[in-house]
């Protein structure tokens, strides 16, 4: 072992300044790694562990009423069923609202909770994470505590069509109902402003009912057939409802997000690692080939040599995971005030056993590996072939790029014979430049479509949009639409209502119906076949066809209000709103199955015209029939200004690693280079090249790999970055991804990495300076 | 009159070596001519390498002056040493350093490009030399690896007198080789100076300094003395004779 460590630590004295990359890459890919493990081991396991603190439900169901026969209804249906291990029921008030919230406003089905029935539910309690001294308000979901949001503050609260206004008490944290994301958010009243909302009668009173289940798996199946039976039972009685499984994806779509980007980089990063690593360990070889044969003719074992190397590289990967793994530490609260914005669910950051040693199992697996395999040649070479300068270190088959023939300029043409002639390092370039190149895509990609203009993310993740939403009474329905056909400021009006049915024999979808689907603005959300025209067709969302294995043209049956009706496939959906298990019908297609008590219409309004004040006139026009009105474009900016600045921080965060990770590798191989090459730029100098030629010259070599793969790249991550992405949002119901792809950027990001991989080659190869001519002749190669 | 092309004033040269200054050429002043054949001599350590690197512009001096023409290069920058060495110098190595990864004609061309860009008129250039020196049209496309070490001097001196130096440097030029093949990168140079080229050689052998026309003798990092032999005459017992006589007058 001491021999090991005396020929290690003789190497690393002799290439410091590739030493500092190799640990420098091997420290990125550590911190990437170990963030992400931490990310998918854990943060999400977060959720389930406050799950069970807080003796949480797997399916939540809110129902208008609060009647004893609602009641003995639901007791009885719960209790008759199997699959319930415990169940609570509390009064509650329940009604569609908004308030402000990030420069937005959040709409939501709002469930109003008295604060000790909130705290001391048996099952699906909340816990008060912050509390001051104002004893009469509101307590807010700790996902809202924000500028606008704070302790003493005053916010308001638009209930239905009334608005009320509350002093903030401070903030709580609900599994299942502690955000916008669950279907339906918690708001919870001391007992004074929840006697004073009740009896206001802003919102109905209703039946807070949560239920454990003995198998966490069957939430959405049991959410169905609970809100089924309901309707089924009282067929007027509003109701929202969540499940487990709904909950506990969609309150974790940025970790989804953020850890498939890290377990991205991750992997490139150290692939680039080994490849550079195995890259350096075969020039190691080569260079001190005479070195290694005189230790082996002195008596040193082949394993001797092999194990110096393993034990100086995996030494360093080792110490470089150590700090990697460190780092994360320092970078993961970052990362948690950005994941918390939209999971809502504090995180305790501690240290994780588990991911830290698979990060260093994984890395120092790897590397040891990528030693072993580029070290065997160690072991085929004898010591008198060592000693004869080993094996030829140019291949002499071919001579690239005569001189005398070549028309390119004379710094040109030697680097261009270099690059020919060397093979690993354009491998390494290529590979390099390629994850480049996707990185720059998908930063691109995400800039245009998310940061820069965010529609086309809206489009995608939130289906249809228009200026206002409309909820108004059955009753009032003809009279709304004549008057909005008569309005100067409606340019277009048309049915866009959302209700819950069930597939037969399949999960619970949420059906969006309108009388023309011709009418809509986003079209796009059928991507394959055509929207409904008929009352026998349906279009149904992509990822649950996947996994039912239903195809165009194949007839479903779906259940609602007690009845059934077969409907033909036309056409196939992705709206990410309840993760992949949507449909579309038309009005009369869902009449079929059951009418509208309400329905929400869309509208777009001429330009200028103000939102909020078209609201409040419809709302003063139509007094109780209006249910509810939504300022679309200020919920949804609401909602998506947390995936703006997260992916704002992941762009800049990924741009910045490629510049290093480009940096790290270009030093490494110009360094190898001017290593290897070392005599024939002395000789060169000696003959009258100046370190300029000789920079420009080094820089070149690499521009071919470069350049080419770069054009490649871009040119590939182009076509393919839409599939890619949209198999990165398969999770959330996303099948056939449309983002814009900026081509013009594209091409000028693909010019730019091109001068700055130039640029830093330049810089890194500066190093020529130092080879003197003098020291060739003297003989100190 | 003896045209001057190369001039050194007080030329010193001093190393730093583990804190000590070790001074290896001291205060010479030198002058070389056009159409000379100078040897350089002396003892190991006596500083002759020394003296050609800093006369080449391949070192820069401690201290004085070295002037080719009216130009003063021992003032110059690295890079202005470089365009100095390729417009008006040529260097045979001992170790012939020729690149590896380069065939033969590449290598000579490398170095002509660096000048002209007329490559047809360089490479008509390269082929006439190639000729002079014995290489045959087979061995341009060889790699040195290929090649015997005699045939990569001579590709060395064509590379050297590609570009038409006004001064050859060679450094122990056949130290490297047997002496059949020394003896003919011998003739090879005496051909071309007897052309006209000027030449500077750094050597310890007797055999080789025969070529000369001028030795200069170097001991202790100075010119200890120099001996003018007049043009170099195959078998010329007398010209052997001076050379043996001075040498053994410098304590050779």
């Amino acid at each position: 072992m001491k021999k090991f460590v005396l020929l290690a630590g003789a190497n690393l004295r002799k290439a410091k300044g590739q030493t500092t990359a190799i640990v420098a890459l091997i420290l990125l890919a550590a911190l990437m790694l170990n963030l992400w493990l931490m990310l998918s081991l854990d943060y999400k396991q977060n959720f389930d562990r406050c799950h069970e603190r807080l003796h949480a439900e797997h399916v939540t169901l809110a129902v208008d009423g609060d009647s004893a026969q609602l009641r003995d209804f639901l007791e009885k249906t719960l209790e008759e069923d199997r699959r319930t291990a415990d169940y609570s029921m509390d009064e509650a008030m329940h009604m569609v609202g908004m308030f402000a919230y990030n420069g937005g406003e959040v709409n939501s089905e709002l469930v109003f909770l008295d604060k000790e029935t909130a705290l001391s539910r048996s099952v699906g309690r909340v816990e008060i994470l912050e509390e001051g001294d104002i004893q009469s308000g509101i307590y807010m979901p700790v996902l809202y505590r924000s500028e606008e949001i704070e302790i003493g503050k005053t916010i308001q609260v638009s209930i239905g069509s009334q608005e009320v206004s509350y002093k903030v008490c401070g903030f709580f944290n609900s599994v299942m109902a502690g955000s916008h994301n669950c279907a339906m958010c918690q708001l919870i009243l001391t007992r004074d402003k929840y006697d004073e909302l009740e009896e206001l009668g802003y919102a109905p009173k209703s039946t807070l009912c949560s239920v454990r289940l003995n198998d966490r798996t069957e939430s959405e199946d049991f959410e169905a057939a609970l809100k089924n039976a309901v309707s089924f039972r009282f067929p007027q009685a509003r109701s929202v409802s969540n499940s487990y499984a709904l909950v506990s994806q969609s309150r974790y779509i940025s970790q989804m997000i953020c850890s498939g980007i890290l377990s991205a980089m991750a992997f490139f990063i150290l692939l680039i690692a080994l490849i550079v690593i195995g890259s350096n360990i075969i020039n190691y070889i080569q260079e001190n080939m005479k070195n290694l044969g005189a230790l082996k003719a002195i008596g040193y074992t082949s394993r001797q040599l092999k194990g110096a190397l393993q034990v100086q590289l995996l030494g360093l990967s080792l110490l470089a995971a150590l700090t990697g793994t460190g780092i994360s530490y320092l970078v993961f609260p970052f990362i948690n005030t950005m994941m918390i914005s939209q999971t809502g669910i504090p995180y305790r950051i501690r240290f994780l056993p588990v991911p830290f040693l698979m990060t260093l199992g994984i890395l120092g697996g790897a590397v040891a590996l990528a030693v072993w395999f580029s070290s065997r040649r160690i072991g085929r070479t004898e010591p008198v072939t060592a000693f004869r300068q080993g094996v030829a270190t140019h291949n002499f088959k071919r001579d690239h790029l005569p001189l005398e023939k070549t028309g390119a300029p004379l710094q040109l043409a030697l680097a261009l014979k270099t690059t020919l002639s060397g093979i690993r390092h354009n491998v390494t370039i290529c590979f390099t430049m390629l994850v480049l190149s996707l990185v720059l895509v998908f930063s691109g990609l995400m800039t245009r479509n998310v940061i820069i203009d965010m529609d086309p993310f809206i489009n995608l993740i939130v289906g249809e949009t228009a200026d206002s939403c409309i909820n108004i009474s059955a009753e009032a329905e003809e009279a709304f639409l004549e008057e909005m056909m008569a309005d100067r400021r409606v340019e277009k009006v048309y049915l866009y209502n959302s209700l819950e049915v069930r597939h037969v024999n399949g999960a619970a979808l949420i059906v969006t119906m309108s009388e023309d689907f011709a009418h809509v603005n986003n079209t796009d959300i059928v991507f394959e076949g055509r929207f409904p025209r008929y009352d026998n067709e349906i279009v149904i969302a992509a990822k649950y066809a996947g996994e039912k294995g239903l195809q165009l043209g194949d007839e479903i049956t779906i259940t609602a209000q007690g009845e059934e009706a077969d409907f033909v496939i036309t056409g196939f959906t992705q709206i990410s709103n309840n993760l992949g298990k949507d449909c579309l019908l038309t009005r009369q297609g869902y009449q079929r199955l059951g009418s509208l008590q309400n329905a929400s219409y869309y509208l777009n309004l001429a330009k200028d015209v103000d939102i909020d004040g078209f609201n409040a006139d419809v709302k003063e026009q139509f007094g109780d029939q209006v249910n509810a009105v939504i300022n679309i474009g200020a919920t949804v900016e609401g909602a998506a200004s947390v995936y703006v600045s997260l992916m704002t921080m992941i762009v800049a965060a990924i741009l910045v690693l490629s510049v290093l990770v480009i940096a790290f590798v270009l030093y490494l191989l110009v360094r190898t280079m001017l290593s290897s090459k070392k005599r024939e730029y002395g000789i060169l100098k000696a003959l009258g090249f100046t370190t300029g030629q000789l920079v420009l010259q080094t820089a070149l070599v690499f521009m071919p790999a470069v350049t080419v793969s770069t054009a490649v790249g871009m040119t590939v991550c182009c076509l393919v970055i839409n599939p890619l992405t949209a198999l990165f949002l398969r999770p959330i119901g996303i099948v056939k991804c449309t983002f814009i792809v900026p081509v013009g950027y594209m091409a000028a990001a693909g010019v730019g990495l091109i001068l700055m991989a130039f640029g830093i080659a330049c810089l890194m190869s500066l190093k020529v300076r130092k080879i003197a001519p003098r020291a060739l002749l003297a003989g100190e190669e | 009159m003896k045209n001057v092309l190369l001039k050194a004033d007080c030329l010193s040269k001093s190393f730093s070596s583990g804190g000590r200054l070790s001074h290896v050429l001291k205060n010479i002043d030198l002058e070389l001519y056009r159409g000379d054949f100078t040897v350089i001599m002396g003892a190991s350590g006596a500083g002759k390498s020394t003296l050609l690197y800093a006369l080449s512009g391949m070192d820069t001096p401690s201290l004085g002056t070295i002037s080719f023409g009216d130009q003063v290069i021992s003032g110059l920058s690295q890079d202005g040493l470089a365009v100095f060495r390729r417009e008006h110098c040529g260097f045979v190595f001992q170790q012939i350093h020729l690149i590896d990864g380069m065939s033969v004609m590449d290598n000579v061309l490398a170095a002509g490009l660096l000048v002209s860009r007329n490559k047809k008129a360089l490479a008509a250039r390269a082929e006439e030399l190639f000729s002079a020196v014995g290489i045959s049209k087979e061995t341009w496309k060889k790699f040195p690896a290929q090649i015997s070490g005699g045939e990569a001097q001579r590709v060395g001196i064509v590379r050297a007198l590609i570009n038409e130096p006004e001064i050859l440097f060679a450094d122990e030029p056949t130290g490297a080789l047997n002496s059949k093949t020394g003896l003919d990168v011998l003739d090879t140079l005496t051909r071309f100076n007897q052309a006209g080229q000027s030449i500077v050689m750094v050597t310890h052998d007797m055999r080789s300094a025969r070529r000369g026309n001028r030795i200069l003798y170097l001991k202790d990092g100075v010119v200890l003395g120099e001996c003018e032999l007049g043009a170099y005459v195959h078998q010329d017992q007398e010209r052997h004779r001076k050379l043996a006589a001075f040498l053994s007058e410098m304590g050779w």
